[in-house]
């Protein structure tokens, strides 16, 4: 049965260990290109565990990830951002005593030449390297907004905590992905922030080509913008489908949503 | 009443003050001494001085200089490791040692044609002086990769402990192995003169430089300063490139740093690889400079001075660990030979009833109290002035955590900058500075 399209990202019945805890359980997902994809989950289902898996941080101890049909097994998070996975992370992790540009310019790392002779004596390859990141880096601020463009040479210490989301995104963006993965986006943000969020993780998918995996627990968020959603519990997935189908699964009615769609 | 650490700081507040507003024509002094024109003016000055003395009273203040360019470099490549990469490395001074070696073996041919005699000198050149170098950095390099390569993986105490022994282990093996001459130390350098073209030295007077540095310092001084500049820029290219930019990361967020597309082991192997090769280069400038290689100086002791030399400049500042080398070279050259004297003639000391009377022990003497000195200007700096006396920027603001005034580091220069590190420090919570420091630091870390 041949497939019509390679799904842009892939788990195959991907379990992680430690020790006698099973924080991720034969979960198996699949991701088509251009998709925004949800995982939701109580707090400990195994969401962070899951993006640390695709990310190289953690290996799986069964099981297979897949980014367009290739193996990310074995690949460390610097590889695997090569291969065009970039993330976020939960709690932002900016480089505090880093500018903006500089953040920014960190996660386009891997469109510098590697090569110590090049870099030490700034050959012309590095130049326009460098030329190229800088110039990339003021159009993934401006992305966010001529505000954005304006802090350019502020330390990522001193930025607003929506600024510092935003420089993330930009940070990741850098690297130039095919798939992007965000740790809760909207994570402290108040409601005219988090619909912003909503509106610019649209708009990137669009402008940047993205296939979007997202950990979310704000649900108007995830049922708002999500093509898909997966449910996870215990380390195990439960459901998976459209939003609409998520809202009426009993099981994470059960697991998850009760009280929330309840109140709705 | 001022605390004593407010009592400290003033003069730094102070001098900053006078730069800052003094105008010399049209700009304030701090813009002339600031960035690179700093550079330029402190080369100036350093090429230009020996026309200010006669032929013998700067033989001994070249032999002088030539020390501090040796100890600069030394500084300057761990200060890549430490500072930049913020690796912990103990063992510097492995990589000093292999330089000397190295050198050893390329110029006199010592080393397998003398197998198991006694050391004696063998003036034979089979290579090119000046391809010495090139030739002691890169086996020193390779040196670092081949023992980073497994260590590095290892974080923070790890690593250090392991450079420790990697100290301790290649001059012990160098000592051992009679090819290398043993204790009694290998063979000296020899280095040919530089014939001038005719065209050069029908316009210049003289038609050889010496660079033989027992016979006339001057040529060798020089040969010294143009390594020291090579080092400066080659370290300063690397701090503003893609290359410096990942340390930094690496430094303040491994995790974040990966996931950013920083290979963490390659990263920190080119660190440790660099600082290792400018180790190896000061090696060779040292030993032919001494004419002769003595073992016991590849001891741990070493290691430390240099290191004390970087947080006494300030950690990842180039000018600061340039300042930080020829303090604490000049220290020993002249500082420990002065209070000898004074202990010697004083008589507060000699005196009975002097009341530096307790130093007149028959067998003290300040050389061997050198390291109890260094000692405490370690402990006075890490109490006080943890950034150093001409602090990185971003150094400062991990250690002394100056979050909210931006705009103090947009400024012209570093002395505005550390003027309003003092500006913050004076506000009020003097003593809790340090605490402050370490609790931002462990804040950005975490976030």
């Amino acid at each position: 049965m041949p497939e019509t399209t390679i799904p842009a990202l892939q788990m195959r019945t991907v379990t992680k260990a430690f020790g006698g805890l099973t924080a991720v359980d034969s979960v198996d997902l699949t991701v088509q290109p251009g998709q925004i994809f949800s995982i939701i989950g109580p707090n400990g289902a195994g969401k962070a565990t899951v993006f640390n898996l695709i990310t190289g941080i953690y290996q799986p101890t069964n099981g297979d990830i897949l980014l367009q049909g290739q193996s990310l097994k074995g690949l460390t998070p610097d590889r695997v951002l090569r291969r065009g996975i970039a993330r976020t992370f939960q709690n932002i992790r900016l480089f505090s005593n880093m500018t903006v540009m500089e953040n920014i310019l960190v996660g386009e790392h891997k469109t510098f030449p590697g090569d110590l002779i090049s870099i030490i004596f700034h050959l012309p390859n590095y130049q326009s390297a460098e030329k190229h990141a800088r110039t990339r880096a003021l159009e993934l601020l401006s992305f966010f907004g001529p505000k954005m463009v304006a802090l350019k040479d502020e330390y990522a210490a001193n930025l607003s905590y929506a600024d510092r989301r935003r420089v993330e995104i930009a940070r990741a963006l850098g690297s130039n992905p095919k798939v992007l993965l965000l740790d809760e986006p909207t994570a402290g943000m108040n409601d005219a922030e988090t619909a912003e969020a909503v509106g610019y993780i649209t708009r990137m998918r669009e402008q940047f080509n993205l296939t979007i995996v997202l950990i979310e627990h704000k649900l108007q968020v995830t049922m708002g913008i999500s093509d898909r959603i997966a449910v996870l519990d215990y380390g195990k997935k439960i459901a998976e489908g459209l939003p609409e189908e998520i809202q009426r699964n009993e099981q994470v009615i059960e697991a998850y949503l009760g009280r929330k769609v309840v109140v709705e | 009443m001022p605390t004593f650490a407010q009592f400290m700081r003033a003069p730094f507040a102070r001098t900053n003050h006078f730069f800052e507003t003094t105008k010399l024509g049209p700009y304030p002094i701090a813009w002339y001494v600031s960035g690179w024109r700093g550079g330029l003016l402190v080369l100036l000055a350093a090429i230009l001085f020996p026309i200010f003395y006669d032929q013998t009273s700067i033989q001994p203040l070249l032999g002088d200089g030539i020390q501090v360019g040796i100890y600069v470099i030394l500084a300057l490549g761990l200060n890549v490791v430490v500072g930049y990469a913020g690796l912990l490395d103990l063992g510097y001074v492995a990589f000093f040692a292999i330089g000397e070696y190295v050198a050893s073996f390329l110029t006199t041919g010592y080393i397998f044609s003398k197998l198991g005699q006694s050391p004696i000198i063998v003036l034979k050149s089979p290579m090119p002086f000046i391809l010495i170098f090139p030739a002691a950095a890169l086996f020193a390099g390779f040196i670092g990769v081949l023992f980073g390569a497994p260590t590095l993986r290892l974080r923070g105490d790890y690593l250090a402990i392991v450079t420790l022994g990697l100290g301790e282990i290649v001059p012990i093996f160098f000592q051992n192995v009679p090819w290398f001459g043993g204790n009694v130390g290998a063979s000296v350098l020899y280095i040919p003169n530089i014939q001038l073209p005719s065209l050069v030295s029908s316009i210049v007077g003289f038609t050889t430089i010496s660079l033989t540095p027992l016979l006339n310092k001057a040529g060798f001084y020089f040969l010294t300063l143009m390594m020291v500049v090579i080092v400066v820029l080659l370290t300063n290219s690397l701090r503003e490139s893609s290359l410096g930019r990942a340390w930094i990361a690496i430094r303040e967020d491994e995790t974040a740093a990966s996931a950013a597309g920083v290979n963490l082991v390659r990263t920190k192997l080119l660190a440790f690889a660099f600082g290792a090769a400018m180790g190896g280069l000061g090696g060779v400038l040292d030993g032919a400079n001494s004419g002769s290689i003595v073992p016991t100086v590849f001891s741990f002791n070493t290691s430390i001075t240099i290191l004390i030399m970087i947080v006494l400049g300030g950690i990842g500042s180039l000018r600061g660990v340039i300042l930080g080398a020829a303090i604490l070279r000049l220290i020993d050259f002249t500082l420990l030979g002065q209070l000898n004297t004074f202990r010697q003639t004083s008589p507060l000391v000699t005196n009975i009833h002097g009341i530096l009377h307790f130093l007149a022990l028959p067998q003290f003497d300040f050389n061997q109290a050198k390291f109890l000195i260094y000692g405490l200007i370690l402990l006075a700096m890490i109490l006080l002035r943890p950034q150093g006396l001409l602090p990185d920027r971003r150094r400062q603001r991990e250690l002394v955590g100056i979050g909210e005034s931006a705009e103090a580091y947009s400024a012209v220069g570093l002395l505005e900058r550390e003027e309003a590190g003092e500006g913050v420090s004076g506000t009020g919570s003097e003593d809790m500075t340090l605490f402050t420091g370490s609790g931002s630091d462990a804040q950005g870390r975490e976030g």
